[in-house]
């Protein structure tokens, strides 16, 4: 052995002893999916499950009190949860995704990285409307957006359009979501020039109808949480923000002489939906249990957990099963409403945002 | 003179060629082990931080590499970096990078001075706000302020009318005002570990030379040249890969700043990896700059002040008029840095319905009730105070090897590539590391080669080391320059070896800085939130993580609550690390590096 093989081999000793100690010290050692599917036999797979939702501890939980299936659980915002599934798109570590929005799936779809599953439950009207064509993700509930949130103790103008946020009483007043931070406000956007232009002429429609409510004293906050936090502090009297937060707060407020929240849907709501995609680089035992999880979820027993493990959060959707009620104290399903097709509008969100960040913010 | 080169004595010329073999191979075996710590120290370095940031860059280049694009190459990353408002926020961290670096350096002089070289009061109490600067992330210092100054906010309640600071404050003059005071910390500890080495020989040698007490401080202030530079490229370096500013104040005031363009780059949808890498190259290009101008000010002198006939400084007594005038400035940092943001989050976790319009708004407990009953801050809290006191340690440890080899003039060219790498480190934020770590560690060839780290909580302890180093290991620099090598020898002249002589000469005199250095790391740690939100490992959230998710779900109150209990947590590790060394270490190791 020459005398640099030798040094060598003592440098890569001395590091390999350190990072033992180091992996001891950590006491690590949750292995990789790689490195579990490797040792241990398919069936023995944990279920990773990426989720954005509030109710997701108790529901995976729930899910292996009830199925024995074990699950590794990354509990985080919607953006981190995407950008980490982008970072390891040369090798995938995901085994399900749970967010709200489908114009995400509809690119990971385009991407290839999505199982088609359908799952063996017939869904109600606004569940069928969301399901894609493909059957590349499923969704599991419903939102919309936006919710119209205004202080009924300052202001007794009611819009009954988007239309008549541009007029004179509302002027200085109206607060929306940075689409470039806020998840749920792009579709929201999108879905807005989809029904004021359509696929043809939405996009140009739309700029033009945010470029006048800007002129007309529009007010941006990054989030839900701080266009209410706006609401709150009399910054803005009308806020523009997804329905289950809308709904949040008139729950959790005390309605007072200076701050009482209600809630206005204008036409059309574009549903938001829950959604759960498959891992199509998964190993095929854990697709079989993110399989499974689909089915629990959208079981009643599933659905429950939904319901009572975020109250005064992501609980406040409208089932997408049928036989399955809201939680009290959410207001009757809008009747007007629309789904965009995220597979048309999702590859336009950079575009959109970039036009929002310039000319709107 | 001491070799250490093994000689051949006499005696072992007369013994057996085969023993003669065999204690040569164990000389040469000994010698070759002694540079393997410098092997792992560099492996160690290129691990944490140049493969990680490398592949993040790359993809700026060629998005295909690390399947983020079509292109194996292409420019469009820079392309769109460099125009609209992404350029416009470069060109915004630049200007609020170099104003707080100046104003922190400033200040935290000016602080180190009145602490360890005049009888200002209440010294003990100064000392210990620059650590409590420390601890509070730099987003809780901006909401503190947005807590007050925000409609409806404290003023308001109270009666004051915040309209004209509130304008002139949700933009660069704020942004400013937080980042120097996150700066002022690290200016402090880089100067007065510096300062705490520095004897008042050479002051003296100046007066006794006919010079005034300018022409002395001008003495001083050129002695402490390393450690200002040091400061000034910590703190501006610091200052432009701020994310928790970037993301509070900066962006409520739609003032984008560069790091929370590339953050929403990366974090929202559709992710856009080479914008966030070209991003990630203008941070570091402004931080390469800053690194020259410190290499161009200190090239060709010698700064070893440090030796076993330093003594320390006598205090000057301050006349009443700068006496007010130090506790009024001192008091005034304090508040600015720490108290309206502890008010901030004090009022926001007590007091009911603050920053709404509810007509009354009474004391409640109820926010931390919530918080310590709940199981999302017990475990997360413990789990991070585990991996906070890894990481120190071992920061701690890298650090003042990072610190020796940028101080050693012998090796000038390795002292150039860590210095860069560190800085460059420095200067990106931390989701730049996080991204890169999983480019890195989840290769499908790492994982071919038995690299399992990602998704454990090793991998994400190395990355809390990495990005912990870069500024431990500048906060030690200073220290670390002034020994001089005289010291060790000396103690080896004295029969010690190389390692007994190390421990009983300099690290007593470096004891101090390597306490301070394992504080601040420990401290950061505890509440770092980019690296902890995309590294953790799967059912193990970090204290951070839970605090961010009770904030997204508009739980102010609680989220504000575990905030305040967590830093508790750090403030109470601080003092007893701090009690411990009062208690336990020999009495010359407390005397050293004091000032009489």
């Amino acid at each position: 052995m020459t005398v640099r093989r030798r040094r060598r081999a003592i440098t890569t000793s001395s590091a390999a002893v350190a990072a033992s100690l180091l992996a001891a010290a950590c006491g690590s050692s949750s292995p990789t999916r790689a490195a579990t599917a490797a040792a241990t036999s398919s069936a023995a797979v944990p279920l990773t499950v990426y989720s954005a939702q509030g109710y997701d501890s108790k529901v995976t939980a729930a899910f292996t009190e009830a199925t024995g299936i074990k699950v590794k659980l990354d509990d985080d915002s919607t953006g981190p949860l995407l950008t980490k599934i982008a970072a390891e798109r040369n090798n995938p570590q995901w085994g399900l995704l749970w967010v709200d929005g489908d114009t995400a799936f509809a690119a990971l779809d385009k991407q290839g990285q999505l199982l088609d599953y359908s799952p063996p439950v017939t869904l109600n009207a606004p569940g069928r409307a969301l399901v894609p064509a493909d059957h590349s993700y499923v969704p599991v509930s419903t939102t919309v957006m936006a919710a119209l949130i205004y202080n009924a103790a300052k202001v007794s103008a009611v819009p009954t359009s988007y239309q008549d946020l541009l007029t004179a009483p509302y002027k200085g007043k109206v607060g929306m979501n940075d689409p470039s931070q806020s998840g749920p406000t792009y579709p929201f956007i999108a879905g807005l020039m989809d029904q004021l232009g359509g696929t043809a002429n939405g996009v140009r429609a739309g700029e033009a109808y945010l470029t006048r409510l800007k002129a007309n004293g529009l007010q941006v906050f990054p989030t839900n949480g701080d266009t209410l936090h706006a609401l709150e502090t009399g910054q803005i009297d009308y806020g523009l923000i997804q329905s289950s937060a809308a709904t949040g707060e008139v729950a959790k407020s005390t309605v007072s002489a200076a701050f009482e929240p209600r809630i206005v849907y204008l036409p059309k709501s574009t549903l938001l939906p829950g959604v759960i995609g498959i891992d199509k680089a998964a190993p095929p035992a854990e697709q079989a249990e993110a399989k499974r999880f689909i089915q629990y979820v959208l079981s009643p027993a599933g659905q429950h957990v939904m319901q009572t493990g975020d109250p005064t959060g992501d609980s406040l959707y409208w089932p997408v099963v049928p036989g399955i009620t809201a939680v009290s104290g959410l207001p009757a399903f809008p009747s007007r409403y629309q789904r965009i097709d995220p597979y048309f509008w999702g590859p336009l969100e950079g575009q959109v945002n970039t036009f929002f960040d310039t000319n709107i913010k | 003179m001491i070799t250490l080169t093994p000689r051949r004595t006499p005696a072992e010329s007369d013994l057996s060629p085969d023993l003669r073999g065999r204690g040569y191979r164990l000389a040469m075996a000994l010698s070759r082990a002694r540079g393997a710590p410098l092997a792992i120290f560099w492996s160690l370095v290129v691990a944490i931080l140049v493969l990680p940031i490398a592949l993040f860059l790359l993809v700026a280049f060629s998005p295909r590499l690390l399947s983020q694009g079509p292109q194996w190459i292409s420019l469009t990353g820079f392309r769109e970096a460099l125009s609209g408002p992404l350029l416009h926020a470069a060109l915004d961290s630049l200007m609020v990078g170099i104003l707080s670096a100046a104003a922190a350096t400033t200040i935290g002089f000016a602080t180190a001075w009145l602490v360890l070289r005049t009888d200002v009061p209440a010294r003990g109490l100064w000392t210990g706000g620059m650590f409590a600067l420390l601890l509070a992330p730099s987003y809780l210092v901006a909401l503190g302020w947005e807590r007050l100054l925000e409609p409806s906010g404290v003023l308001d309640i109270i009666g004051i009318g915040a309209g004209t600071v509130r304008h002139s404050f949700y933009g660069p003059v704020g942004i400013v005002v937080v980042l120097t005071t996150k700066g002022v910390p690290f200016a402090y500890l880089a100067i007065s570990n510096a300062l705490r080495g520095l004897g008042e020989e050479l002051e003296m040698a100046v007066r006794v030379h006919g010079g005034r007490a300018r022409d002395a401080g001008r003495i001083v202030v050129s002695l402490l040249a390393p450690a200002v530079w040091s400061a000034l490229a910590i703190v501006f370096a610091e200052s432009i890969s701020d994310f928790g500013v970037a993301a509070t104040l900066a962006n409520d005031a739609h003032f984008p700043i560069a790091t929370f363009t590339l953050y929403n780059a990366v974090d929202n949808f559709p992710i856009n990896f080479p914008v966030a890498a070209a991003i990630g190259w203008i941070l570091m290009t402004m931080a390469g700059l800053a690194l020259a101008c410190q290499s161009r000010a200190l090239r060709g002198r010698c700064y070893r002040v440090i030796g076993g006939r330093t003594r320390p400084a006598r205090r000057q007594r301050l006349h009443a008029p700068a006496r007010a005038a130090a506790l009024a400035g001192l008091s005034l940092l304090l508040l600015v840095g720490l108290g309206i943001p502890a008010f901030g989050a004090l009022s926001a976790s007590l007091i009911k319905d603050l920053g709404s319009l509810a007509s009354s708004h009474g004391l409640t407990l109820s926010n931390y009730r919530r918080a310590l009953d709940s199981p999302a801050l017990r475990e997360p809290l413990l789990f991070s105070a585990r991996l906070a006191a890894i990481t120190a340690t071992l920061t701690t440890v890298v650090g003042a090897v990072s610190a020796r080899v940028l101080a050693d003039r012998s090796s000038r060219l390795s002292a150039r590539v860590l210095d860069l790498l560190l800085l460059t480190a420095v200067a990106l934020p931390g989701i730049v590391f996080a991204a890169g770590y999983i480019f890195t560690y989840n290769l499908p060839a790492a994982n071919a080669l038995g690299l399992h780290l990602y998704e454990t909580t090793t991998l994400l302890v190395l990355a809390y080391l990495a990005t912990a180093l870069p500024a431990t290991a500048r906060v030690l620099l200073g220290p670390f320059g002034q020994v001089q090598h005289s010291l060790g020898e000396a103690g080896r002249v004295h029969g010690d070896g190389s390692g007994a002589a190390w421990v009983r000469t300099v690290l007593p005199v470096l004891i101090r800085p390597l306490l301070s250095a394992w504080i601040l790391t420990y401290c950061a740690t505890l509440l770092e939130l980019p690296v902890s939100q995309l590294l953790y490992p799967p059912n193990h959230p970090p204290i951070s993580v839970g605090i961010t998710k009770a904030l997204a779900n508009y739980d102010f109150g609680g989220g504000t609550a575990m905030e305040v209990i967590a830093i508790l947590f750090a403030l109470a590790v601080v003092a007893v690390a701090w009690g411990l060394f009062a208690l336990i270490a020999p009495a010359g190791w407390r005397k050293l590096g004091r000032s009489r």
